[in-house]
């Protein structure tokens, strides 16, 4: 793949500033809370104060007398019209309104419509609803237990097991394990979080009665797959459903699935004929909305006494809340968790995964992990770390000796992934280097001598990302293709439309760049658009990293397409024979012959005013890429943490992050991409976590209580690459929006864990939060 | 949440018991009173106003007495409803003479906040009960300490809790 483009194009691996930016800069942006239509009415929402009740009466009699209130829209209202329940993502129903139980606290109840958003607000205080309290389900191993009350009396089967998923040779690990010389256990929890996106979740439905169209303005990551649902679910023919995701102020999986408030505020739409808003408060973004993780994790890894892996075994229960409504790939209940394996050689591996409902809002969220990718990653590195402990071995060492050599690739895993390239001792040599891990080794020994405390963590990820190949992906039966259609216009600008959507990831510079590398036109004068379904191409939407892998392929093999007619254009040009033209410096020439040579403006010029009489005329293609396999990129971070005895607080000192992308776009937007993510992947190592309380409240109902990272806590992130390109991208290109978010917890978690093992600790669970960790420091005696 | 707590009341028995069993008048000491709607001897429906920390609600209870036992026992079921929140209660109190007129009123009381009162006020919940409880039983001492002849002042003229405290303890 050719960075050798000249500025002037800035195509692969130019630093282009992002073409968004000055939009944001300015205030400029448009996100769904800044669209204003007229006769415009607002939405708010009634929820429920308990996680488990059966509801006994709506009298919505004193709401409807406040002036400026049109109407209460209950579940019966809904029920009347077959819409008191949606399908999931997940072959699951949710509820949109509830008809007589509520099942999670802040669950949605009632919608009051009105004129103003503070009348609407007022007005939510009037309706009264009468609950009659149930015991709730919060505790998901209590869930599974026989007595347990039913969260989900609607369905078939009697109990709150919702599915059994396994993957791997579970035969082949118990034998591997018979042989072993030594098994590390260890049980892991990985809590429930948020992705509390700075836009919470809002629409404006706009339905016109005249034309019979419903136009929802929506912060949705997946507005093709979002139209395809809403006209299955109400019957509007697709073509009169026009879903548009302005500008959305972060999604991070939040944004997948449908929120009860999208359904109704269309349904108000629908009924009133005006145009709806509704825009969730930040409280009511936190508690209601869905979460990630929430994974209960007991892992075991065999190995022989040199510190050679031989087998994982891994059995989990995963918490999904009242409905399954994650927005994973049908196959794949329990995500990609089978990826746990990461980055060694094993002879066998076994997962299974038990989804439980429990009376909490639905979890399963994939929050910038592609799919369970997170848990996955946390568990290999944690046990890598643990059997390095067990057998008394450097755990940079332990690695080494079980990394899956470079010549492995393409690689088969244990429970069934091709992995695609990857040279990962390249990575941690490179990391280790430049934190000068051998001289950190030396400084903590001196400093435990002290009686100081301080940790060394090491993380050596895999990810799989790019969803994916159509034999495998799917949601709802829909595969996980994506696409890219390129208009190039008589001047040589050009529109290109992806289906995919971007929330921030900066889709508008990096797609414009593809093209730029492929047609040789100048990124300046390329117009890249999404988000709004009358006009993009059909695509899958934008999560687990899959965007460049997917629509990005599209777009280089949409362009491909492109400059195949540019060719025969350019042939006519040169009055040559097209098989005689060669791609070069961004131009057709002649073989042989640079002087004579056509670039894409004149092409693109010809294509309309001067084409060859067997060429149609214009200059555009569209393409739908199906992947061939997944993305596989990787990484090698080495955390370094103090811990203050007095406090119980841990600091990151220094943090090296070694990010194996392949081929790379724009390597400003890719360190961006880095930055934030490990950033969002110290966040649940040391501040953020949902807990309930016995009665089903969630405790962290505002930012007072669940703790985002600022720029207090964040260390100056150190951050290089390597570049080893996937074979099967067209660019050799591979996701990376993810890798950080999914790398860095466990790199933190093996440094506090590091800095304590002296004193006979073997594991602590993420957050590492300064009283719990001060707990510790007192139970070994070491607290000041 | 479980409360337990036990009072001391210079009053006797029989008169600390017909002011506790007077919806009224216990009103009248309870956090943020507003309203009190009577629908019989033993069933009720205050409102109050509570805060924690920046949310405030108001609630309207359902109150129904039950396992009253004269002149020493009672107990009470509550349930109410703010936008949003909700609280579930059950208490109980047993009484006994210490003295001719002093009384020791033992009560416990299991409170349920749900909603987002629990949700955003959690951190707070614990202190902010104990505060209105103090309150309450400070405001409530006083009233049936009072004179025979001064028994129901409004609640501005209610004298600062240390001086009643100090009356409780003796």
């Amino acid at each position: 793949m050719s960075t050798t483009g000249t500025s002037t194009i800035g195509g692969m691996g130019h630093r282009v500033k992002r073409k968004e930016d000055p939009r944001f800069l300015r205030g400029k942006g448009n996100y769904v809370d800044d669209i204003k239509l007229p006769g415009m009415l607002y939405m708010d929402i009634v929820r429920s104060p308990y996680a488990h009740a059966n509801i006994t009466k709506i009298d919505a009699s004193k709401a409807l007398a406040i002036p400026g209130v049109l109407a209460v829209v209950t579940g019966k209202d809904l029920d009347a019209a077959g819409l008191a329940w949606m399908p999931t993502l997940m072959s699951d129903k949710q509820m949109v309104l509830p008809v007589d139980r509520v099942v999670y606290q802040a669950q949605e109840v009632a919608a009051v419509i009105a004129t103003e958003r503070y009348i609407a607000a007022d007005a939510i205080a009037q309706v009264e609803v009468e609950y009659d309290p149930l015991p709730p389900v919060i505790d998901p191993f209590k869930a599974m237990e026989a007595d347990a009350p039913l969260v989900r009396p609607d369905r078939e089967q009697k109990t709150n097991h919702i599915w059994h998923w396994e993957a791997g040779d579970a035969a082949k690990t118990d034998e591997a394990f018979r042989q072993a010389d030594v098994v590390v256990k260890q049980d892991l929890y990985i809590p429930r979080i948020h992705v509390a996106s700075i836009e919470t979740c809002g629409c404006v439905a706009s339905f016109d009665r005249v034309a019979g169209k419903l136009t929802v303005y929506m912060t949705t990551q997946a507005p093709h797959a979002i139209r395809t649902v809403f006209s299955l679910v109400t019957g509007i023919p697709e073509h009169k459903i026009r879903i548009i995701s302005p500008d959305i102020g972060g999604g991070f999986g939040g944004k997948v699935p449908v929120y009860p408030g999208y359904v109704v505020a269309c349904v108000a739409s629908l009924q009133t004929g005006h145009p709806v808003k509704w825009i969730e408060d930040r409280s009511e973004n936190l508690q209601a909305d869905s979460f990630a993780r929430d994974y209960h994790i007991s892992a075991e890894l065999a190995a022989n006494n040199d510190g050679t892996m031989k087998a994982l075994r891994v059995k989990t229960l995963a918490d999904h809340g009242a409905f399954d409504a994650a927005a994973n790939p049908s196959k794949f209940p329990a995500g990609l968790f089978s990826v746990i394996t990461g980055s060694y050689g094993l002879e066998a591996a076994h997962v299974a995964v038990d989804g439980v409902y429990t009376n909490k809002p639905s979890g399963g969220v994939a929050y910038r992990c592609s799919f369970r990718v997170t848990e996955a990653v946390h568990t290999i590195e944690r046990m890598v770390d643990t059997l390095a402990q067990q057998l008394k071995m450097d755990p940079a060492d332990v690695r080494m000796k079980n990394f899956i050599p470079p010549e492995a690739f393409p690689y088969k895993s244990a429970t069934g992934w091709e992995y695609d390239s990857g040279n990962y001792p390249a990575a941690l040599r490179k990391a280790m280097e430049k934190i000068d891990y051998a001289g950190l080794r030396k400084e903590q020994a001196e400093k435990r001598a002290k009686g100081e405390l301080m940790g060394i963590g090491i993380s050596t990820f895999t990810e799989i990302v790019g969803a994916g190949p159509s034999h495998t992906f799917d949601i709802l039966g829909i595969k996980m293709f994506d696409s890219c259609e390129i208009r190039v216009h008589p001047t040589g600008s050009v529109i290109a439309r992806i289906g995919v959507q971007s929330q921030g990831q900066g889709h508008e510079t990096t797609f414009a760049q593809i093209v730029a590398e492929e047609l040789g036109l100048p990124v300046e004068n390329i117009t890249v658009e999404h988000g709004d379904t009358d006009t993009a191409p059909y695509g899958l939407g934008t999560y687990a990293s899959r965007s460049t892998p997917t629509a990005g392929a599209a777009t280089a093999v949409a362009a491909r397409k492109i400059r195949d007619k540019a060719r025969k254009i350019a042939a006519h040009l040169l009055e040559a024979n097209p098989d005689d033209l060669e791609w070069q410096d961004y131009k057709f020439q002649v073989k042989g012959t640079p002087g004579r040579s056509v670039g894409m403006k004149e092409i693109a010029f010809a294509a309309y005013t001067n084409f060859p009489s067997d060429v149609e005329a214009g200059l555009e293609a569209v393409d739908y890429y199906d992947p061939p396999n997944m993305t596989f990129p990787f990484g090698a971070y080495i955390c370094v943490v103090d811990i203050d005895r007095g406090t119980g607080q841990v600091k990151i000192r220094r943090f090296v992050a070694v990010d194996d992308c392949g081929n790379i776009i724009n390597p400003m937007i890719v360190d961006g991409q880095i930055h934030g993510g490990l950033t969002m992947g110290m966040a649940p190592a040391l501040l953020e976590a949902i807990t309930y309380d016995e009665n089903g409240n969630m405790q962290q109902g505002t930012f007072m209580e669940y703790l985002l990272p600022t720029a207090m806590e964040t260390p100056a992130w150190e951050t290089d690459k390597t570049v080893t390109p996937s074979p099967h991208h067209p660019f050799g290109a591979k996701g990376v929006g993810e890798s950080a978010t999914v790398g860095a917890p466990p790199a933190i978690a093996n440094a506090v864990v590091d800095a304590l093992s002296h004193l006979g600790v073997t594991h602590v669970d993420i957050p590492f939060t300064p009283w719990k960790i001060y707990a510790i420091l007192e139970e070994h005696g070491v607290a000041e | 949440m479980h409360f337990t707590g036990t009072q001391q009341i210079k009053a006797p028995v029989a008169k600390v018991w017909a002011f506790v069993l007077d919806p009224n008048k216990v009103a009248e000491c309870a956090p943020g009173f507003k309203t009190m709607e009577i629908l019989g001897p033993d069933h009720f429906k205050p409102t109050l106003a509570v805060g924690i920390g920046a949310v405030k609600a108001t609630f309207t209870l359902d109150v129904q007495l039950e396992d009253v036992r004269e002149p020493d026992h009672a107990a009470m079921r509550g349930r109410g409803a703010a936008a949003g929140s909700a609280v579930d209660m059950v208490a109980a109190m047993d009484l006994k003479a210490l003295a001719e007129d002093v009384t020791q009123m033992d009560w416990t009381a299991d409170v349920n906040v749900s909603g987002t009162l629990a949700s955003v006020g959690a951190r707070l919940m614990e202190g902010t009960a104990q505060r209105l409880t103090a309150k309450f039983f400070d405001c409530f001492r006083q009233k049936i300490e009072a004179p025979d002849d001064a028994t129901a002042p409004s609640t501005a003229s209610v004298p600062s809790s240390p001086a009643s405290e100090s009356t409780g303890a003796q």
